[in-house]
């Protein structure tokens, strides 16, 4: 009987991620048809429809780039915490925890100068989303706790905190009961670029290249890295793993935090219980199409950005905005497909007792 | 508070107990087989809509909540297909099945939203029993699901306990390659192992749209699906403790909409923290017992196999 079976290939296949990438769009735009065409819709009207919302001028770009920076941060840390195999499952709450610290210097702050408040609201947001993630660095790094589950118990927290402060203590009075938080202070908006593009564009750039950079030309991100690929080569290296994983998973919190407050001051006016609008989880299937590097995460999250800003601009064509998820949940398993295959061969065996008795 | 209001919040208990165990046995029996699937949400997602929709198109509860349970096992085949067939990352791909499911959801659910349901899974009718005190009400007035929930927990604790089929698949969780060696198949079981969880996943989701809520629309699932995945760490990996795990944590969904009538002044949205709080307590715990005795968490959780790389 012939099987096919999966073989390692010796080498793996020249530009396989690009490739397989490339390959997940092209299932997802597939799907795409299918599911417009069985929906009543005309697919090739809604994609140029997609299209011109996401990329099709400046205004759109502006929107799509707004989009591309939370995903692009959230997706930075999680690469981050996985360029050394650990997860950061809890971006989606470590935004969440930025935007409520910054909100919180937004409150106490209200009169200062915007330059000064702006700076406090985006380091707040540093310091909470690390603070978030201080629990579950600590329980890995001394405990070995699974940091998978830690972080994804800290998202509901958080979401809840989120809910119960604009029900409770943050409400705003003038909002007509409505729990809503209260607006923030003009000044403490980041400016806009161009059209309403955000100086968080400019931020998430900075973070993504420092941080391409520390992981791949610096001592501590060869450390990282060979942590990464083998527990015991690093403990020979010297390389303190505890330490290590305590600073790389509050660092991945601190990117994510920085995440909020980037989203609170720049698209956000108030703080929102969908603020972190599944970006935290979205930024974890951006890592791992960007194969856990950063330089790769910023074209990916660009990808992602006009994708969901294509996806909300098709409810006005009486299309549903579930497609566009529905196309990234395709993008990423068309890419995990065609990336595993890119590393692998498949080859029919007429026995498929061959290749085990040959290895033993 | 009264008699009354206290028997309706242990009803509710055992009513959301059991939606919450539904999901979370099918979860745990992946995760004995070594496949995380965070892809709960998802799954739970599908199983309320594919339960809406056939109950609304073939009025017939029994025939919807099948349909729901196969929904929820083809959309965990995907998860099974790409973790065991291919080896992906387990988080990565479960994470991708929830944004799937719940945009799939979304997208076949789109014309039923609001629409009252075409079949509802009713209260069974025990006679004399429900009329006992205390123990009537709360355990004879159960809509059909909760003690199909009971069984399955029961069936399920009785197979990975005492059979071979039990043993296969806690084998292909703990060593892939010994449960390999001694001639099961680890593809198989895990695929089977992630499939059955899918249909409970799905079962699940249909006991919110043919009885708990019933009416369809997005977000319905409400993260309840993460409530499963951190029971089955609060239960050990263990059918009976996941099932009180259960109880304890659908008493805090059942509490949460009755605080204000027991007169506590105590916010609705902390109390819906415990769960998850308590969740990381128990795991602090366990890894602090952990250096004494072995922790209960499948050895080869989250770990794909790859046959040629034994």
């Amino acid at each position: 009987m012939k099987k096919p079976r999966l073989i390692l290939r010796e080498q793996p296949l020249a530009g396989g991620q690009p490739a397989a990438f490339g390959v997940g769009l092209l299932i997802a735009l597939i799907v795409g048809i299918l599911l417009l065409y069985g929906a009543g819709h005309e697919p090739f009207k809604v994609y140029s429809r997609m299209f011109d919302a996401s990329l099709g001028d400046a205004d759109a770009w502006a929107k799509t780039l707004n989009r591309a920076v939370p995903l692009g941060l959230a997706g930075l840390a999680v690469a981050i915490a996985g360029s050394m195999g650990l997860w950061n499952i809890g971006a989606e709450g470590q935004i969440m925890a930025g935007a409520i610290a910054a909100a919180w210097v937004a409150r106490i702050g209200e009169n200062l100068p915007g330059p000064i408040l702006i700076s406090g609201m985006l380091l707040a947001g540093v310091v909470g989303g690390g603070v978030l993630a201080l629990g579950p660095a600590l329980a890995k790094a001394k405990l070995g706790v699974n940091e998978i589950i830690t972080t994804l118990m800290l998202n509901e927290v958080a979401i809840r905190l989120v809910q119960w402060l604009i029900h409770g203590p943050w409400k705003d009075p003038d909002s007509f009961n409505f729990p809503l938080a209260p607006m923030l202070p003009d000044q403490g908006r980041l400016p806009f670029l161009f059209s309403r593009a955000h100086l968080g564009l400019i931020l998430a750039i900075l973070s993504i290249v420092i941080a391409a950079v520390a992981v791949r030309y610096t001592a501590w991100g060869y450390e990282l890295r060979i942590a990464g690929s083998s527990e015991s080569t690093a403990r020979y290296s010297g390389i303190s793993l505890s330490k290590k994983i305590l600073t790389v998973l509050l660092l991945s919190g601190a990117i994510a935090g920085f995440a909020g407050s980037i989203e609170l001051a720049g698209t956000a006016d108030r703080l929102t219980e969908t603020l972190s609008n599944g970006y935290g989880f979205a930024g974890i299937i951006v890592a791992a199409l960007a194969l856990m590097r950063p330089s790769g995460v910023a074209a990916v999250a660009l990808l992602f950005g006009a994708v969901q800003i294509g996806g909300q601009s098709i409810q006005t064509m009486g299309v549903s905005s579930s497609v566009s998820t529905i196309l990234q949940a395709f993008i990423l398993f068309g890419a995990i497909g065609a990336g595993v295959l890119s590393r692998y061969s498949i080859r029919l065996d007429n026995n498929s007792t061959t290749q085990q008795e040959s290895e033993s | 508070m009264n008699e009354a209001s206290l028997i309706g919040l242990f009803v509710a208990m055992v009513s959301f107990g059991a939606l919450l165990y539904l999901a979370a046995l099918g979860e745990l029996i992946a995760e004995k087989a070594g496949i995380l699937n965070l892809g709960v949400e998802g799954m739970m997602a599908i199983g309320a809509v594919t339960a809406f929709i056939a109950g609304a198109e073939l009025n017939n509860p029994w025939i919807a909540l099948l349909i729901a349970m196969i929904a929820g096992a083809i959309l965990a085949t995907v998860h099974g297909l790409f973790t065991v067939g291919l080896g992906a990352e387990q988080v990565v791909s479960g994470l991708a099945l929830t944004i799937l499911g719940l945009g799939l959801a979304a997208y076949l659910g789109k014309d039923y939203v609001g629409r009252t349901p075409g079949a509802e899974l009713v209260p069974v009718d025990w006679g004399a029993l429900s009329d006992l005190p205390w123990v009537g009400p709360i355990l004879f007035t159960q809509a059909p699901l909760v003690y199909i929930a009971i069984l399955f927990g029961v069936t399920a604790a009785f197979v990975l306990g005492k059979t071979r089929v039990g043993l296969a698949l806690r084998a292909a969780g703990e060593s892939a390659s010994s449960a390999d060696s001694a001639g099961h198949s680890v593809f198989k079981v895990r695929l089977a192992a992630v499939a059955v969880g899918g249909a409970l996943a799905g079962a699940s989701g249909a006991y919110l749209t043919l009885t708990l809520t019933p009416q369809w629309a997005e977000g319905l699932t409400a993260g309840r699906g993460w409530i499963a995945v951190a029971l089955v760490i609060f239960g050990a990996w263990r059918p009976g403790r996941v099932g009180l795990g259960a109880l304890l944590f659908g008493g805090t969904l059942a509490l949460k909409t009755r605080l204000q009538t027991f007169g506590v002044d105590f916010s609705p949205i902390i109390l819906s923290m415990l769960p998850y709080i308590l969740t990381l307590l128990i795991l602090v715990l366990i890894s602090i017992q952990a250096r004494k005795r072995p922790s209960p968490s499948p050895a080869g959780l989250g770990l794909a196999y790859r046959r040629e790389e034994r």
